[in-house]
């Protein structure tokens, strides 16, 4: 372990996943996964449909806890912690890794509503302090001037892209280390998912971020490093200039040329 | 190439294409003679308490006590209002919470297993008749053998029996209604570190108040024409009630009422019933209207 996370200079590591292996039910879904985040990077996990790359997103921040059946063996540290162990509130965990899903859900609450949600549910009450970190995140999330005059409107009035912005509002709110995001362009349009790139690329300095994606143009835009999933194995992980360039599996090479 | 070949690849069968919209034509002639038997007994019953008790249907008739002799020969059905405003309250108070609670548990915070076995046992509960749910409640509370309630013959003790029918009713209703909400309000919820408790009162309550509403709409539908459960725990009551629990703390109820009037040799009796029976369905209406109206305030202007 130790001569592991000097290999990938530990400093800088905010994220280790060690043996990695995920079971529903019977079905083995994840198999001996290892795999380190850099702090303040991009990184995209590439695969085909069912591959296990969604799983794998949700084991980050624990949201399998509640899928019936699923079992897990390995270890997974973020900030040196390992977050299965029993002492880990899950609730505190959450808080620092925000999570974007493939359709974009907000609350049928108002705008507002739905970036304070996350401040409400940590007990701040302080509404002026909520009213300008709304306005805040709003901003980050290149919102704001879109939807500043109809911020008690309903969430759902706004279009996809629009609302997919907006549950990245709501993500940042609490201020997470880590951003997880589970295929935030997959139901967008072409300008919507330019705008959500965008925006990944300029979140770089405040958190790290991963992404799951099959798009391979897409996240050969965004990342600093990728990672390649195949029926529950994680075939190659490299920086993205020579992951892109140079993969060293024949795998990836046919994912990344399209030839599967 | 080969496509190109006279010999149809896929030959039209001529005779089913006539035959199905034949098919067709039979299925919807079905369908309306089946509403048309169907809803048969509701425009009957209607006529025929609109025609045979139209004399009697006035304010006074609702807002007056029964007098003269047999009793109720003079006077009108208020005994019976009040008393089911006394009992759908109780009822509701009992129902309402254990329902909800009840339908939530099943839906968001149970184990699979242990779910089904409480599904089976709520969907027993909504099978139970009414006759036996009147001995249960007559043990429980109007006697001193189950839990030493002896509430008698009484409001609460009908109330509460009646409250036994509806929570299951509200339970399977709220169930449904969260089950409805998409997975990604809770996930959503969940991921931002929120807790079920918290993801629950915030996001799902208010998504799924609408079906929640229903369930309590048909739960008080279907408690106000019990009369079964009310033979063993409240009876009836001419006059006002002077409490809600032993002597003199049993009410008139609507349904109990024309079960007693019809059973009367009496004409005018039987006229007063049907008539009750009228003002019966208009109450049902009426709360199905006004819980629809809250609903509908709800979304609009609390959501």
């Amino acid at each position: 372990m130790a001569e592991n996370s000097t290999e990938k200079n530990s400093d800088n590591t905010i994220a280790e996943v060690k043996n990695l292996d995920f079971y529903y039910g019977s079905y083995h879904m994840l198999k001996n996964v290892n795999l380190y985040f850099k702090k303040n990077s991009v990184c995209t996990l590439l695969g085909p449909s069912g591959c296990g790359k969604s799983t794998f997103l949700r084991v980050l921040n624990r949201m399998n806890d509640y899928t019936e059946g699923a079992k897990l063996k390995g270890e997974v540290f973020i900030n040196g912690k390992n977050i299965y162990d029993k002492s880990v509130d899950v609730v505190e965990l959450r808080r620092d890794i925000g999570m974007v899903f493939q359709n974009p859900n907000p609350f049928p609450k108002s705008i507002f509503d739905n970036v304070a949600f996350g401040l409400k549910i940590h007990g701040i009450k302080n509404r002026d302090f909520i009213v300008e970190r709304v306005e805040k995140c709003l901003k980050y999330a290149g919102l704001y001037d879109e939807v500043k005059d109809k911020l008690n409107k309903p969430a759902l009035s706004l279009s996809g892209g629009q609302q997919q912005r907006l549950c990245i509002a709501r993500a940042i709110a609490t201020n997470p280390s880590i951003l997880l995001m589970d295929e935030p362009t997959a139901y967008l349009d072409p300008v919507s998912t330019s705008v959500i790139l965008d925006l990944i690329n300029s979140f770089k300095k405040y958190y790290t971020i991963i992404i799951v994606s099959h798009n391979i143009q897409q996240a050969g835009r965004v990342s600093d490093y990728s990672g390649f999933f195949l029926d529950g194995e994680l075939i190659e992980f490299d920086e993205a200039g020579s992951f892109f360039t140079r993969p060293k599996d024949k795998r990836t090479e046919n994912f990344i040329t399209s030839r599967y | 190439m080969e496509l190109q070949s006279q010999e149809p690849v896929f030959p039209a069968n001529k005779g089913y294409l006539k035959r199905k919209k034949f098919y067709n034509k039979m299925v919807v002639f079905f369908a309306f003679i089946a509403f048309v038997i169907g809803s048969f007994p509701v425009f009957h019953i209607l006529y025929k308490a609109v025609a045979i008790g139209y004399k009697y249907l006035d304010w006074s008739f609702i807002s007056t006590l029964p007098t003269g002799f047999p009793i109720g020969a003079e006077g009108g059905i208020f005994n019976a209002v009040i008393g089911d405003a006394y009992l759908i309250v109780i009822a509701s108070i009992l129902a309402i919470p254990i329902g909800i609670g009840t339908g939530l548990y099943l839906s968001l915070f149970g184990k699979k297993k242990a779910n089904g076995v409480l599904r089976l046992l709520n969907e027993l509960m909504l099978g139970i008749p009414s006759i036996v749910w009147g001995i249960v409640g007559f043990y429980i509370f109007s006697t001193n053998a189950g839990f030493g309630f002896h509430f008698g013959f009484s409001a609460l003790a009908g109330g509460l029996t009646l409250g036994f029918i509806m929570t299951p009713i509200i339970a399977l209703l709220t169930e449904q209604a969260v089950n409805q909400i998409p997975a990604s309000y809770i996930e959503g919820a969940l991921a931002l570190g929120a807790t079920k408790w918290q993801a629950t009162q915030a996001v799902i309550l208010k998504a799924a108040l609408g079906g929640i509403f229903i369930g309590i709409l048909l739960g008080v539908m279907n408690i106000i024409g019990q009369t079964a459960p009310l033979l063993f725990t409240n009876y009836y009551n001419t006059g006002m009630p002077t409490g809600v629990t032993g002597p003199g703390g049993a009410v008139g109820d609507l349904a109990m009422l024309i079960f007693i009037y019809i059973h009367e040799p009496s004409k005018i009796l039987h006229y007063k019933a049907e008539a009750a029976s009228v003002v019966l369905l208009l109450f049902i209406f009426a709360i199905d209207l006004g819980l629809r109206l809250i609903n509908y305030l709800t979304k609009r202007f609390i959501l």
